[in-house]
């Protein structure tokens, strides 16, 4: 019996390990995120205008754009920060409730958490979150199991801490 | 090879129900981003992390199971969280070197 190959329509392409770097400004306390593709994190605090920003935590990460094999287009995804598990999230929260009731049809559910640029936090659009969801999903090969990755348009990037997204603090020290 | 009869003959400790599931290969790393970028589904992950976002990386690229290695505990959080996700989280005394070689000799390629 031979197996046939599996097709997949979506493949990560331009893997780009780097950091996800969060910053504090000096005076207003504004928090902001940013991904650097570098060897080693930004440690530098440097001035902006009026405002001083000083480099407060760094994650080692990726980041990735995927391709779509059918048509040959890549989507870019410099804008994810990272994926959040909904059972990484507080107990009470909408999202975990959503998860919770998700997880009882085999769908686990993430969210896709956005880095802060100029226009503040945007959720990812959703033609993106749709390529994200065809990319995982086509990997899964547990029966019936779903992954279902929303934008976050629950706000969560003004509650969470950001060691709760699936990235890797603590491994490189600011120190 | 199933996970449930890789882990008698390895004499791994079983940190949660077990989830009997194939093992169609390895992925060893401590990094979740590492493993949501190149694990692949059915791999058994071999990890010296025990956090609840190895639970996270593991369920979205749908590995067998996880093995923790030298003899870490798993917090009760992580237990329960690996066990609604049905991952199966074995730990181990061996580190993540003398893992890898115990699986080898076990045919896992």
């Amino acid at each position: 019996m031979t197996t046939e190959p599996m097709t997949r329509r979506y493949e990560m392409v331009n893997v780009r390990p780097g950091y996800l770097m969060i910053e504090q400004e000096n005076h207003t306390f504004a928090r902001r995120s940013y991904f650097v593709a570098e060897q080693t994190p930004p440690l530098e605090e440097y001035r902006e205008g009026a405002q001083f920003w000083k480099p407060q935590e760094a994650a080692q990460t990726f980041q990735f754009d995927v391709r779509d094999t059918l048509t040959g287009e890549v989507v870019p995804f410099g804008e994810l920060a990272g994926l959040l598990y909904y059972a990484c999230c507080a107990k009470g929260s909408t999202v975990y409730q959503i998860g919770d009731l998700a997880h009882d049809q085999r769908v686990s559910l993430y969210v896709a958490i956005t880095t802060k640029g100029e226009e503040g936090h945007v959720p990812m659009p959703l033609e993106k979150v749709r390529v994200l969801n065809a990319l995982f999903n086509e990997r899964l090969t547990s029966p019936r199991k779903k992954v279902l990755i929303l934008p976050d348009l629950f706000g969560l990037h003004r509650e969470i801490m950001y060691q709760q997204i699936a990235v890797d603090f603590g491994l490189t020290s600011m120190e | 090879m199933k996970i449930q009869e890789l882990a008698e003959r390895l004499e791994l400790k079983p940190a949660t129900k077990v989830f009997d599931r194939d093992v169609t290969g390895v992925y060893i790393s401590d990094m979740v981003s590492d493993v949501i970028a190149n694990a692949k589904a059915g791999d058994l992950l071999v990890t010296a992390q025990a956090h609840a976002n190895v639970i996270a990386a593991a369920n979205l690229v749908d590995t067998c199971a996880i093995v923790v290695t030298q003899g870490k505990a798993l917090p009760d959080g992580v237990v329960k969280m690996a066990e609604k996700a049905e991952i199966a989280v074995f730990t181990t005394a061996l580190n993540r070197w003398q893992m890898a070689t115990k699986l080898y000799e076990a045919g896992i390629r």
